[in-house]
């Protein structure tokens, strides 16, 4: 009963320096920055919001590296929702973690949770078609 | 009934401890501090493992291979069905606890009676062992109030309410009252909905979205925010996330050995979140069942009769279930539990 992901998740794998395409986005001035530079672009930009005493978050971050590194043409971006709480609150995050996907500037889907299969499927979706 | 099948029932164990008065900067995040990999090694030895998990400002939420697992800043609640080694997770508790300055301050230890207690390992084969097993994992010279009891409905001995609580307190330091249903014999047509369909092409997170919606236990709660999960190739489990309250239902749907339980913490009196009767009034009807207890436990909150008696007048009247039997025990650090049995009004 139940699928083993454990193994994916809380491996131990805490190598703070290596983000492996994940770049955090702690400043205001750092988040209109990158979110600025992708409005007009076809990637697909994946925003996860999280907090440091989620412990869910905690549990899915070797998974959303695994997956930074798998699709390389996708941005994803992470966002600290006591760090940077307006932008928390202007997409509307109140559990947690949270994906946003967004292309073009709009948002194009959503997982709330730390739900590994449901991410993949989603991101995997709406990669494509540039 | 069948010889032997999935066990339902779960075992539930829920730790509370003080809060860290020592240090100038406490954190207020509490045990939400423990790392992953630490929760990770405690579930392991319990035998299960996290499937999907969410969190907000007031709690984590983990659905686990075998029930669920919630971490709010004091307090720990895991409950695990099939034939899991629950109890082996209080020590790594207390110990994780203890290295973010928390104090054990209660113990509780509650499960029904098993469907097929004969597949369960020691010490779950008999109430007494696992009451002793406690004791030993407790801290010794801790948590002086301590009381153990079966609670026995006289028409129906074989579904019983087990309960063991140790408290630093005499008095209960909570006021959420927790309601645990446990119910089975669902009805076979609403117990289709948790068997996954042949061929649908979905995942488990999407498939247990897709039986959250259908069966209507997303409007049990239309506050909550719902981390579902369907098993494969049959079975659902779900954590509701309403502010700092919690819910969870899990769901053994074959036919001979069918279970569902529904549990929350709330509050007594009408807050905007629907009354007690009306959620659990939605939650029974979900699947159905021949066969329903409840045990309420106040914590802080006065014994109140008359939620008691309508809870009993909204099941006869929305769903035709007969209230059998109820028994009431105080208990320390936990206040007064009411368990209630119900079975349909004619058969």
């Amino acid at each position: 009963m139940g699928t083993a992901i454990s193994n994916m998740l809380g491996a131990g794998e805490g190598n703070e320096s290596e983000h492996s395409g994940v770049t955090k986005l702690s400043s205001s001035a750092q988040w209109q920055l990158h979110f600025n530079g992708m409005k007009d672009s076809n990637q697909l930009l994946v925003i996860d919001f999280s907090a440091s005493w989620c412990g869910p978050c905690k549990s899915f971050e070797p998974a959303v590296r695994h997956m930074a590194v798998k699709f390389t043409d996708v941005s994803f971006v992470k966002v600290d929702v006591d760090e940077l709480p307006e932008v928390a609150k202007e997409f509307d995050v109140t559990a947690m973690p949270t994906f946003v996907l967004m292309k073009n500037g709009k948002e194009v889907d959503r997982i709330v949770g730390a739900k590994q299969d449901e991410l993949e499927n989603k991101v995997t979706k709406h990669r494509g078609g540039q | 009934m069948a010889v032997s099948g999935f066990e339902g029932f779960e075992k539930r164990l829920e730790l509370r401890f003080f809060h860290d008065n020592s240090t100038p900067n406490k954190n207020p995040m509490g045990l939400r501090l423990i790392d992953f990999e630490s929760l990770d090694q405690v579930l392991t030895q319990v035998q299960c493992t996290v499937v999907s998990a969410v969190a907000n400002r007031s709690f984590d939420a983990y659905v686990l291979s075998e029930s669920s697992l919630f971490v709010y800043p004091t307090k720990i609640i895991i409950k695990t069905c099939g034939t899991t080694q629950l109890l082996k997770s209080i020590r790594p508790f207390i110990h994780l606890a203890r290295t973010l300055n928390l104090t054990l301050r209660a113990c509780r230890y509650s499960r029904g009676s098993f469907i097929f207690p004969n597949s369960q390992p020691f010490p779950y084969t008999s109430f007494e062992d696992e009451v002793v097993i406690v004791e030993d994992s407790l801290p010794k010279e801790s948590l002086r109030h301590r009381k153990a009891s079966v609670m026995t409905p006289s028409n129906n001995t074989s579904r019983a309410w087990h309960v063991f609580t140790a408290s630093a307190d005499v008095e209960p330091d909570e006021s959420v009252v927790v309601v645990e249903v446990c119910m089975t014999e669902l009805d076979r047509v609403n117990a289709r909905s948790f068997f996954r369909r042949k061929g649908d092409e979905k995942n488990s997170d999407s498939a247990g979205k897709e039986m959250t919606r259908l069966s209507g236990i997303d409007m049990i709660n239309e506050n909550a925010f719902i981390c579902d999960f369907a098993f494969d190739p049959c079975g659902y489990s779900m954590n509701g996330v309403d502010g700092d309250r919690y819910s969870t239902i899990h769901v053994t749907p074959e036919d001979g050995f069918s279970y569902a339980s529904f549990e929350c913490g709330l509050s007594l009196y009408d807050d905007g979140r629907g009354d007690i009767a009306e959620v659990l009034s939605r939650a029974i009807d979900v699947f159905r069942p021949s066969c329903v207890s409840i045990a309420t436990t106040y914590g802080g909150e006065d014994y109140d009769r008359e939620v008691t008696k309508r809870v009993e007048r909204v099941l006869a009247k929305k769903l035709g279930l007969k209230c059998r039997s109820r028994l009431m025990d105080e208990f320390p650090g936990s206040g007064t539990v009411v368990f209630q049995s119900f079975t349909p009004r004619r058969r």
